[in-house]
């Protein structure tokens, strides 16, 4: 039979190919996410180990080691060097230039030094200093220049009984600046990336680093506990002498070190920590890989069109076959060997291809310099090679198994019958129809469900619900598919019809064949709905979350500033000057500013009291600041503005007298009152939390408290992703938090783009996969219209019109597709979104009509273009070719 | 070859025509003096292949095609038939020498000028029907006048609407088909589906319609039905029809049948029977086989 197989083959050669693409792009994309996984893998490993340098083996505790128990551990036979490490910041200042880089010790052993030296020398006595490169470039420091460590050193105060000193509830102390004056000795630099994630690292030697940790672990005053005092080291590292049994001195170290050290060698350390970052499975790899999975499914569909057409055409020589004597088996094997050659072919073409993509990707990466320390070529694994291979090969034969079987089914008599355009058997089975409704039915039931679900309780149930409702209707849709979308495909021609005869001839034959359209919309109807509702789940979720966060932030941008100002006379004021308003009102964007103070109260009414958050701020200018003005409407110098919650809570209605009394929080977050009670009005508006009041009810108390925040409205909310930058941008020589809505929004936008259109280029694999298709059904139309086509020209259709038709025939099936898949999309999407957001309030659906309108003109156009080569082909054929006797 | 053996419009091919028929009851064509011909060929060669496989199926014809005349074309396998014809009906281009349509001369016209010419002027009947399988009857039938569209102005519209619903119903009334209108080739017999494919041929009025083989798919009984129908159609209904046929008994339907051998007319039969044309064809085979000897004897 191999000889038959290979025989016919070779005269499909042209048909096999394009069924091959889909195969050759599908294995390509498996091949490439594995091995982009492992080198996310591998990256991370090194990223996370880079800090441990050379270290032979790593010891974790998990309540930490002491300076004690370093020592009886390096002790141990077999160990030549063992570094403690912390986590300990300082922050450096050089004139205006600030920086708070994490400060290690340098190493007792230069094979547990993660950082190479540029310039200079490594510190070797108190005072000295080495800086990343980059970081003292920053600085404006060079080896030999000062540099002061800017340090908060917390003073109990002298007269406390040392027996109550450590009481976390009353400490009495002061927290004073103590500079302390450095000289850089050597600038480093950081090839392994062992500090990118934390800015960089400072060294210096052992004894500055310890007694600055001290310092820190005896300030750290609220919620401080023993062990952070005397735990001093987090992990260490360990380099062993040449020779050394790793194994043994592994257990000898675990002898000795304290309950709950953990002694690993360095990769497994990195493996362990990366699988506590990942929370144990590689999800990204994971998520890639249903992608590559849809994209599969989709190559499977065209495949097994293409088949059913190769079958189709084959009719007369199978049952030629069938007459010499052939069984059914072995024509079954036939067409399964073919399958099987093809996918291992294709397969083992999109291995190569995959590889060589990744390589590429790498190399241009690497060149590019983007600060991740990268490998420079891609590992290849058995993982790597065998799971396209199989995955591919195992696709193409599955879903060749329906067109074998209508090979099977091939009579003997059909050779004996006159040669005609094959035609596939569309019997249009009952059993398929009640299970196409069955599934739809039950999957939006399902859908419906998880909706209610969501809105209510536990929202992993609901999205269980969901997924499996959609995935069960949507498995409806596409077995219904041969059902509805011939239909549909043919009241869209019959619309097109009316226009030209090209039109009506295209819209003809597009339900000539039902199965093969339906197959071809539908495997572009996955690509374009998975599409669409993610761009439609995606609009959702940004319009609900949008109105959340216009509920919750009733400002655009809120900066808030503690430190006082400190001119450059020396002379301090509060910490938001006007100078500061200014620079924030003159960022393009902003339209409305105003300055207030920002103020903890005591609220007290009818004998309960409450602690609350309180905004002391002139109505006038909160009116034309906040996006919804009447939250202050009412206020004026004898009332205050509540917001529902707390009323409820205190039991407050409007127009009753409340007392008010602003208090100070202390650097150690407990408050004292610091002005006299006040009495006010309440007014009960829709302020999301807090209290706001005028300053001049503030005056009143006689506090005299900070101006220390400015609140911004924006032009256009939709702005905020580069507005708030350019804020920040402004404000980055003073140290401010800002805040609002605007800038939620921003974050929220940032990561819903980027996570939508990761999707949309991910599922854009599986669309291209689905055009091949359409192109391909479109070149086996044309092959087997050779002698229709001929016809046609023979009869007066110009080869214009011939193209035209093929164009529209394109147009019809992806169209069709297209639309479908944008309408289901956009219910899925809604579906999705009232689950998962349901909960958190209002959800507002929206439809992405420019983004659903792309992906429909992009079918569309992909459409025509896939007629572009069939229709040359079609054309070409010389009208005498009709008269032909085959 | 040598030209002269061949008894085309030669004298000596006139007794053969002594085989006595009941004359035909027409009167002698009027046109055929005043009208030019409806095709003609002039020295119109066509070479397949280069080199060693140069195949020359049409070697310098000169003939002309009668309006209004039905006319056969015979001749051994391979003769060439077949090429003439697609020279003649502007489906293929000739090598040299010139074919006219007509007036009209049709070698060195463009694609979308011969596109035009077909649509508009020639009527196509295969061996194979040809009929679009998702179209009805009728609208097979109606498909040449749909690809040439109608006038644009609105009385002009209706006017070429109502002569064409008028000539349609007179095709299907002539042909038999009012019954099969709306069943698809599928459902028609062979000999419906040719009668639908000339009435598809005849809709737009053509100057001439080609057949090639029309009857070589059908049995006897519906090839007679077909040739006579395509004989009432030039002699009812005034068309010029040029038909390929190897079956003497068809080629009988014609007013005139031209013989064909090695790509070169070599013979002309005006009011055939059966048994002139077998005549003429073993005339045609006889000598075939004494220029083979002759090639022997060299
Ligand atoms: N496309 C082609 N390429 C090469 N040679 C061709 C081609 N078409 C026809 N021929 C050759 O030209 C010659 C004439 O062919 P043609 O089809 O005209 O013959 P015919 O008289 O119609 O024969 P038949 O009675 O078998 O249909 C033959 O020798 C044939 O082999
Ligand atoms: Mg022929």
């Amino acid at each position: 039979m191999w000889r038959l197989t290979l025989a016919q083959m070779r005269r499909s050669l042209g048909r096999l190919t394009a069924a091959g693409l889909a195969i050759v792009i599908g294995t390509a994309f498996v091949a490439a996410t594995l091995i982009a996984g492992g080198v996310i893998t591998r990256t991370s490993y090194d990223a996370v180990s880079a800090s441990y340098a050379d270290a032979d083996l790593v010891a974790t505790s998990e309540g930490g080691l002491t300076a004690a128990d370093l020592a009886t551990l390096r002790d141990t036979p077999g160990v030549e060097a063992l570094d403690g490490r912390r986590s300990l910041r300082v922050e450096l200042v050089s004139g205006p230039q600030r920086a708070v880089p994490e400060v290690a010790a340098v190493a007792s052993d230069p094979r547990l030094e993660a950082q190479e030296l540029v310039s200079g020398a490594f510190p070797t006595a108190v005072g000295e200093v080495a800086v990343p490169g980059p970081m003292a470039e920053r600085l404006g420091v060079g080896v030999g220049d000062p540099l002061t460590a800017s340090r908060q050193v917390w003073t109990p105060d002298a007269a406390q009984d040392p027996a109550t000193g450590t009481d976390p509830e009353e400490p009495a102390g002061t927290w004073t600046n103590v500079p302390e004056e450095l000289t850089v000795v050597g600038l480093l630099s950081d090839p392994a990336g062992a500090f990118a994630e934390s800015g960089g690292a400072v060294l210096v030697v052992a004894d500055d680093a310890d007694r600055w940790a001290a310092q820190d672990a005896t300030g750290s005053v609220v919620g401080s506990s023993g062990d952070v005092a005397t735990a001093t080291f987090t992990r260490a590292v360990i380099a062993l002498t040449d020779g050394a049994d790793v194994g043994q001195v592994t257990a000898a170290l675990e002898a000795t070190a304290p309950e709950g050290t953990t002694i690993r060698t360095k990769d497994d350390e990195a493996a362990a920590k990366v699988s506590e970052l990942t929370n144990g499975s590689d999800i990204l790899t994971t998520i890639v890989l249903g992608f590559a999975a849809i994209a599969l499914l989709v190559a499977a569909l065209v495949i097994s069109n293409t088949f059913q057409v190769l079958i189709a055409q084959r009719t007369r020589a199978l049952a030629l076959l069938r007459c010499v004597g052939a069984d059914k088996r072995q024509l079954r094997r036939s067409v399964l060997q073919e399958a099987g050659l093809l996918g291992l072919a294709s397969s083992a073409l999109g291995l190569a291809l995959g590889v060589g993509l990744a390589q590429v990707t790498l190399s241009v990466l690497g060149r590019m310099n983007s600060g991740v320390p990268l490998p420079p070529t891609v590992s290849i694994t058995s993982a790597v090679v065998l799971a396209p291979l199989v995955v591919g090969t195992l696709v193409t034969v599955m879903a060749a198994l329906a067109p074998a079987r209508a090979a099977t089914k091939v009579a003997p008599l059909a050779a004996l019958r006159p040669a005609d355009a094959p035609t596939l058997a569309h019997r249009r089975s009952l059993p398929r129809l009640v299970l196409a409704v069955l599934l739809t039915v039950v999957g939006a039931a399902l859908l419906g469900l998880a909706v209610v679900v969501g809105q209510s309780s536990d929202a992993f149930l609901a999205l269980g619900i969901g997924v499996l409702g959609g995935i069960l209707s949507f498995v409806g849709v596409l077995v219904g598919a041969v059902f509805w979308v011939p239909r549909v495909v043919g009241a869209a021609g019959r619309l097109l019809a009316t226009r030209s005869m090209a039109a009506k001839l295209a819209a003809a034959n597009t339900v000539r064949n039902p199965r093969r359209t339906a197959a071809t919309s539908a495997a572009l109807l996955i690509g374009v709905t998975l599409v669409a509702m993610m761009s439609t789940g995606a609009a959702s979720t940004r319009t609900t979350l949008d109105g959340a966060l216009d509920d919750q932030f009733p400002v655009d941008v809120a900066i808030s500033r503690d430190a006082p100002a400190v001119a450059a006379d020396g002379t301090t004021s509060d910490p938001v000057t006007p100078a500061l308003v200014a620079t924030v009102a003159d960022v393009p964007g902003v339209i409305e500013t105003v300055a207030l103070r920002d103020l903890f109260v005591q609220l007290e009414f009818g004998g309960a009291t409450e602690w609350t958050d309180a905004f002391a701020i002139d109505p006038a200018a909160a009116g034309a600041v906040l996006r919804a003005p009447s939250m202050m409407a009412g206020l004026d110098d004898s009332t205050a503005v509540l917001s529902s919650g707390i009323a409820e809570r205190l039991g407050i209605s409007a127009g009753d007298r409340v007392t008010l009394t602003p208090e100070l929080v202390g650097p150690d977050g407990v408050t004292a009152a610091t002005g006299e009670p006040v009495e006010l009005t309440a007014v009960l508006t829709d302020l999301p939390g807090g209290v706001a009041f005028t300053p001049g009810a503030l005056a009143r108390t006689g506090a005299d408290l900070p101006t220390n925040q400015v609140w911004a409205r924006l032009a256009d909310s939709n702005d905020a992703s580069t507005v708030v930058p350019a804020i920040e941008d402004a404000l980055s020589e003073t140290a401010v938090q800002i805040a609002g809505a605007a800038v939620e929004r921003a974050m929220f936008q940032r990561i819903i783009d980027t996570l939508l259109a990761v999707v949309v280029g991910l599922l854009g694999v599986a669309v291209v996969i689905a055009l091949i298709g359409v192109a391909n059904t479109l070149s086996l139309s044309v092959l087997e219209r050779r002698r229709e086509s001929a016809t046609l020209r023979a009869i007066g259709l110009s080869r214009r019109q011939l193209r035209a038709m093929l164009a529209i025939e394109g147009m019809l099936i992806a169209g069709v597709g297209a639309v479908i898949g944008a309408v289901l999309g956009t219910l899925y999407g809604w579906a999705g979104v009232a689950t998962l957001v349901g909960s958190m309030g209002e959800v507002r659906l929206d439809v992405p009509w420019g983004q659903l309108g792309l992906v429909v003109l992009v079918a569309l156009v992909a459409g025509l273009l896939a007629s572009v080569i069939p229709g040359r082909a079609a054309a070409r054929t010389s009208p005498v070719a009709a008269l032909a006797v085959d | 070859m040598d030209r002269t053996v061949q008894p085309a419009e030669s004298p000596a091919a006139a007794p053969r025509q002594a085989v006595a028929r009941p004359k035909l009851s027409l009167p002698a064509d009027p046109r055929s003096a005043a009208t030019p011909p409806a095709a003609r060929a002039r020295a119109l060669s066509k070479v397949y292949g280069t080199g060693e496989a140069t195949v020359r199926a049409l070697d310098a014809v000169d003939i002309d095609f009668a309006a209004g005349a039905f006319t056969a074309i015979m001749g051994p396998s391979g003769s060439g038939k077949s090429t003439l014809m697609h020279l003649l009906a502007g489906l293929d281009t000739a090598s040299s020498g010139q074919a006219f349509l007509g007036a009209t001369e049709i070698t060195g016209l463009d694609d979308g000028a011969l596109t035009r010419l077909r649509r508009d002027r020639v009527g196509f009947v295969f061996q194979q029907f040809n009929l679009l399988p998702m179209f009805t009857a009728e609208q097979n039938i109606l498909l040449p006048l749909e690809l040439a569209g109608l006038p644009r102005e609105a009385r002009a519209r209706a006017a070429a609407k109502a002569a064409s619903r008028e000539w349609f119903d007179t095709l299907v009334a002539t042909l038999g088909l009012a019954d099969r209108l709306t069943h698809r080739p599928a459902e028609l017999s062979g000999g419906q589906q040719q009668r639908v494919a000339i009435a598809r041929a005849l809709i737009a009025k053509p100057d001439v319609v080609f057949a090639d083989e029309p009857t070589g798919n059908l049995d006897s009984r519906s090839g007679a039905e077909v040739l006579s129908f395509l004989r009432r159609s030039v002699r009812e209904l005034g068309r010029t029809v040029i038909m390929v046929t190897h079956d003497p008994a068809a080629a009988a339907y014609a007013d005139r049948v031209v013989l064909l051998a090695d790509g070169a007319i070599a013979g002309d039969i005006s009011e055939p029977t059966p048994e002139s044309v077998l005549a003429g064809l073993d005339a045609l085979r006889s000598l075939d086989g004494s220029v083979l000897d002759t090639a022997a004897a060299r």
